[in-house]
C-alpha cells in the first residue's frame, strides 16, 4: 500500500480558478517525495489537499491509506506537518507549545512533558526550551516547527519549504534531520522551490506547474532525461580547431560550444572521462585553458518541462554536500 | 530495507482521539484556555482597555446619565445600581468579540492551520476557544464588581452573585460564537468592528437604562424581543431587588438558546472552512 | 506647498473611500449610541433643569456628532500609523517635501470627512424628526465648527500615531477618547451631571464644542456658545498641531 495515492486530483476556487488540475501521484512507505514548483505552481494547493485543510473538488487522495475527504480526522492522526506560513505563538516558550501540540494530538498527560522534551533534544533546542519563542532565531522556529510535527511519532511527514529563507547552518541541520527521519522509515513529504534541497533529499521528484505534474522520476534519471554530462573545453593559444573536434569527437557527439570555449564534447561517464580527455590533448600537442565539465541540474529539467526556471535556481548551493 | 524506527503500531499508539476519550478532549480545552490567558499574563498591557472599558463605560454613563433615576416611574435604585449589570453584559460582549478577533488573527498568521491539524475532534477546539472567552471574561467582571462595591453599589448577595456570574458567563460564550463564526467567514481581524457592533446592539438594545415602561416605543419593542433583555434581568434582580426563580428560569433560557443557536452557526462555519 | 498638502490629502481620502470597512465604523458606532441613547432616555427631558427642546434627539445629536468627530481622529491616527508600520511616511519624510505639508496633508482629508459626518448626523436627525433651528446659516456653523474640530481630532491622532509608531496602540486610546468624552456635557445638560463629570465638565473643551454644535440644532443661533465651541475647536487645532510637528521633529530625530 502506497503511503500517499494521488488519483486526479483537482481544486477548483470559488473564483473559477483551477490551482489543481489533476495530478496522480503516488509515495511509497519510506520513501523521500521532493515536490517541485515555483510559485503558484499548485503547490501549497496540492499540500493542504493532503493534509485535510482543502477539500478536493476532484479526483481522490488517500494518505496513510485513509482517504482525505472522508476519513479526515484519521489521516490526522497518522500525519505531522510543518507549513511555511505555520505560525508559532511568539509568547510561548518552546516547551510550552510542545507540551499544548502533544496535548492537541490525544498525548496522554502522563507522557507529554517526556515526549516533549524528548523531540526539543532531538532538533538541539535543550538550551532554549524555556525561552519564549518571540527570541528564537528564524533556523530555530523551523526546527521547533519540525518537532512540533513530528510529536506523535507520524507515519506521512509533510515538510512544506522547510529552508526557504533559513541561512546554510540552519539548512544543513535540517536535511540531517530529514535524513534521519528517513533513516527511520517515515515518509515525507517534502515541498521546495531549491533544486538542490530535492536533489540532496529526495528518492523521486515531481514537477509541478500550472496545476499539472510535468515530470517526475529520480533526480539522476530527470537529469539524465534532458542529456548528458558535457565537458567545455578553451584552449590557451590558436590551435588547429578541427584537429581538436576530430579528437574530442572520438569521446562523444560534439556540441555548439557556449560563449567562452572553443569545442563542447557530450560525455556519457561525466567526471570519468576528464583525464582521459586531457591526456589525448596533451599528447596531441594542445594547451588547454580551461576545462569545464557541466552536468544537468534540476534546472535545466524544470526548464525544459515549463519553460521557466525555478525561483531560487540561480542561487549558490547552500550547504555542504 | 530494514527500518531501526518505531513500527506502525508503537506510532499508533502514541497518541489520539479514537476511544472517545474524555479526558484527553478536556485536556485539549484545558490547554486552548491556558493558551488565552497566556495573552493577559504576558502582555498584561494589551489586555488592560478591555478590562477597563466596562467599568469606565458604567461610570461615564452614571455621571452623564445619573439624574435619569429621577424620571418619574424609574422606581427606587440610583441609577448607577441599575447600570452596573450592564457593564457586566457588555464585559462579556467585549470579551466575545475579542475572541473572535484572536482567532481572525490566528487564521491570518497561520496558527489556526496547526489547531486544525491536530486530531481532536472539531467541536473540542470550538469549545476550547469559547471557554476561553467564559473564564477571561471574569476578569472585567471583577474589576467593574470591586468598582462598584467602592462607589456603593449594594452586595447582591452569594446566591444572586453566582447566578449572575453563570449568566454572564453563558452570554460570553454565546457572543464568542457570534463573533468566532464572522472570524471563520471572513479570515480576517478587519472584521472586528462587526464582531464588536453585535454585541454592542445586543446589550444595548435592552432596558439597559431605565425600566422597560420608560422606554422609547420602537426600543421597548426591540428589547422586548430581544433575548438578552431576558439575561439583563436575570443579571440585574439580586442588584435592584430580590432573587427570584421567576426571573433566573427566562435568563437561564435565554442564555442557552443564544449559545445553541450561535454554537451551531460557528460548528458549521468551522466545517466549511477547509472546504 | 499647497499642491503637495493637496496631493497628500487626495490620497488619504482616496485611501479613505477605498477601505469603506475603517470610514463605516466612524458614524455606525455614534448612531448606535445616538439610538440607544435616544430610545432609553426619551423621557429626561421632562426633568427639572433639561433645556427647552423639542425632543431628546434633537439634544443628542451634537453629543453623537462630537463623538463620530473623536473617532474620525483615531482613524485618522490609525491611518497614520498603518503608513508609519508600511513604510510610506519613511519616503515621504526622505523626498523633499515640507515636514509641514506632511501633517497638514492628511489633517485636510480628515477635515473633508469631518464635514461628511457632519451632514449625516444632520440628515440622519431630520430623518427622524429632529428640527435645525438655527436654519441655513445654523448649519453652515455646525459644519465650520465639525470641520475645524475635525482638523484638531486628526492631529491628535496623528501625534500619537507618530509617538507611537503602530497601530494597535493608536488603537487602544479608543477607551480614554470614550473618557474624556464622558466627562464633558456631550451627552446630557451640564447642570444634570452627577459626579465626576459635573466638575470637570465645565474645564473639558469637548463641552464647548458640543454645546457649540448643539445651539443652533435646539435653538435660533444665540452667538456665545457658537463662538465658544469655535473656540475651543480652534484651540484644539492649534495646540494638536503644534504637538504633531514636534512628534515629526522627534521621530525624525530618532531616525
Amino acid at each position: 500500500m502506497a503511503a500517499i495515492d494521488v488519483r486526479g486530483l483537482e481544486r477548483e476556487y470559488k473564483s473559477g480558478l483551477k490551482a489543481v488540475r489533476g495530478i496522480d501521484l503516488a509515495v511509497e512507505p519510506g520513501e523521500v517525495y521532493g515536490f517541485l514548483g515555483p510559485n503558484g505552481a499548485g503547490k501549497t494547493t496540492t499540500v493542504r489537499m493532503l493534509v485535510t485543510l482543502l477539500r478536493p473538488t476532484g479526483g481522490s487522495a488517500t494518505v496513510a491509506g485513509f482517504d482525505v475527504a472522508t476519513e479526515p480526522a484519521k489521516v490526522r492522526r497518522r500525519i505531522g506537518v510543518a507549513l511555511q506560513e505555520a505560525a508559532l505563538d511568539q509568547l510561548m516558550t518552546g516547551r510550552e507549545l510542545m507540551e499544548l501540540q502533544a496535548t492537541l494530538h490525544g498525548i496522554p498527560a502522563k507522557q507529554v512533558a517526556d515526549r516533549a522534551d524528548e523531540l526539543i533534544g532531538r532538533v538541539g533546542l535543550s538550551q532554549a526550551a524555556e525561552r519564549r519563542v518571540g527570541t528564537y532565531s528564524g533556523g530555530m522556529r523551523r526546527r521547533l516547527d519540525l518537532a512540533m510535527a513530528l510529536i506523535h511519532a507520524p507515519e506521512v511527514l509533510f515538510l512544506d519549504e522547510p529552508t526557504t529563507g533559513l541561512d546554510p547552518t540552519s539548512r544543513s541541520t535540517l536535511w540531517d534531520e530529514v535524513r534521519r527521519l528517513k533513516a527511520d522509515g517515515t515518509t515525507v513529504f517534502l515541498t521546495t522551490q531549491y533544486l538542490e534541497e530535492a536533489d540532496q533529499l529526495a528518492d523521486r521528484v515531481g514537477i509541478i506547474a500550472d496545476g499539472l505534474i510535468v515530470a517526475e522520476g529520480t533526480p539522476a534519471a530527470l537529469k539524465a532525461e534532458v542529456g548528458l554530462p558535457h565537458l567545455d573545453v578553451s584552449f590557451a593559444d590558436c590551435p588547429d580547431l578541427s584537429r581538436a573536434k576530430e579528437l574530442l569527437g572520438r569521446f562523444g557527439e560534439l556540441r555548439p560550444a557556449p560563449e567562452g570555449a572553443d569545442v563542447s564534447v557530450a560525455v556519457a561517464k561525466g567526471a570519468e572521462e576528464i583525464a582521459p580527455v586531457v591526456r589525448v590533448l596533451d599528447e596531441a600537442g594542445f594547451t588547454v585553458a580551461s576545462l569545464e565539465l557541466v552536468e544537468p541540474s534540476l534546472d535545466d529539467v524544470f526548464a525544459e518541462k515549463t519553460g521557466r526556471h525555478l525561483e531560487g535556481a540561480a542561487e549558490p548551493a547552500a550547504a555542504p554536500a | 530495507m530494514s527500518t531501526v524506527g518505531p513500527t506502525a503500531e508503537e506510532r499508533h499508539a502514541l497518541g489520539g482521539f479514537e476511544r472517545a476519550d474524555l479526558r484527553r478532549q478536556l485536556a485539549v480545552v484545558i490547554a486552548l484556555v491556558r493558551r488565552a490567558l497566556n495573552e493577559i499574563t504576558r502582555v498584561p498591557g494589551a489586555s488592560i482597555p478591555g478590562v477597563l472599558a466596562p467599568t469606565i463605560f458604567v461610570i461615564g454613563l452614571s455621571s452623564v446619565f445619573g439624574q435619569a433615576d429621577q424620571v418619574p416611574g424609574f422606581g427606587a435604585v440610583d441609577f448607577k445600581t441599575f447600570v452596573v449589570p450592564v457593564g457586566f453584559l457588555q464585559a462579556a460582549g467585549f470579551t466575545g468579540a475579542a475572541t473572535g478577533v484572536n482567532l481572525a488573527r490566528d487564521i491570518e498568521q497561520g496558527w489556526f492551520d496547526r489547531l486544525l491539524l491536530c486530531p481532536a475532534p472539531r467541536l473540542t477546539v470550538l469549545a476550547g476557544v469559547v471557554a476561553s472567552a467564559a473564564l477571561r471574561c471574569l476578569l472585567p467582571v471583577s474589576f467593574l464588581f470591586a468598582v462598584a462595591m467602592t462607589i456603593g453599589v449594594d452586595f447582591p448577595g452569594i446566591g444572586g452573585l453566582l447566578i449572575a456570574l453563570l449568566l454572564i458567563m453563558g452570554l460570553a460564550s454565546a457572543f464568542a460564537c457570534y463573533a468566532v463564526t464572522l472570524a471563520l467567514r471572513f479570515r480576517t481581524q478587519q472584521a472586528a468592528p462587526l464582531m464588536q457592533m453585535g454585541s454592542f446592539v445586543g446589550v444595548l438594545f435592552t432596558p439597559a437604562y431605565v425600566p422597560k415602561e420608560l422606554l422609547a416605543g420602537w426600543l421597548e419593542a426591540v428589547a422586548t424581543v430581544n433575548p438578552v433583555t431576558q439575561v439583563l434581568i436575570g443579571v440585574r434582580q439580586s442588584f435592584v431587588g430580590e432573587t427570584s426563580w421567576g426571573e433566573t428560569w427566562p435568563a437561564l433560557l435565554a442564555v442557552a438558546g443564544l449559545i445553541l443557536l450561535f454554537g451551531a452557526f460557528a460548528a458549521r462555519g468551522l466545517r466549511r472552512y477547509a472546504s | 506647498m499647497i499642491p503637495v498638502v493637496l496631493a497628500l490629502a487626495r490620497r488619504a481620502i482616496v485611501g479613505n473611500l477605498r477601505r469603506p470597512q475603517f470610514l463605516a465604523p466612524l458614524v455606525i458606532f455614534p448612531t448606535m449610541f445616538l439610538a440607544v441613547n435616544v430610545g432609553g432616555l426619551t423621557s429626561t427631558t421632562g426633568l427639572r433643569g433639561f433645556p427647552k427642546v423639542d425632543g431628546f434627539l434633537d439634544f443628542q445629536l451634537a453629543g453623537a456628532l462630537t463623538q463620530s468627530l473623536l473617532l474620525g481622529g483615531v482613524s485618522t491616527g490609525i491611518a497614520s500609523a498603518l503608513e508609519i508600520e508600511g513604510g510610506f511616511f519613511d519616503r515621504l519624510v526622505a523626498s523633499p517635501i515640507p515636514r509641514f505639508a506632511i501633517v497638514l496633508g492628511r489633517l485636510l482629508a480628515a477635515s473633508l470627512v469631518a464635514g461628511i459626518q457632519v451632514l449625516f448626523f444632520l440628515a440622519l436627525g431630520l430623518a427622524f424628526g429632529a428640527t435645525i433651528k438655527g436654519g441655513v446659516l445654523g448649519v453652515l456653523l455646525i459644519l465650520l465648527i465639525g470641520m475645524i474640530a475635525g482638523i484638531g481630532f486628526g492631529a491628535i491622532g496623528q501625534a500619537i500615531a507618530l509617538r507611537a509608531k503602530n497601530a494597535s496602540t493608536v488603537q487602544g486610546i479608543f477607551p480614554l477618547v470614550l473618557v474624556i468624552l464622558f466627562v464633558s456635557s456631550a451627552f446630557f445638560p451640564r447642570d444634570l451631571l452627577s459626579a465626576p463629570a459635573d466638575s470637570i465638565a465645565r474645564f473639558n473643551p469637548l463641552s464647548y464644542l458640543a454645546d457649540g454644535l448643539r445651539d443652533p440644532i435646539i435653538s435660533t443661533v444665540s452667538w456665545q456658545p457658537v463662538l465658544e465651541g469655535l473656540a475651543a475647536a480652534v484651540g484644539i487645532s492649534v495646540v494638536a498641531m503644534g504637538l504633531s510637528v514636534l512628534a515629526l521633529r522627534g521621530r525624525l530625530r530618532d531616525a
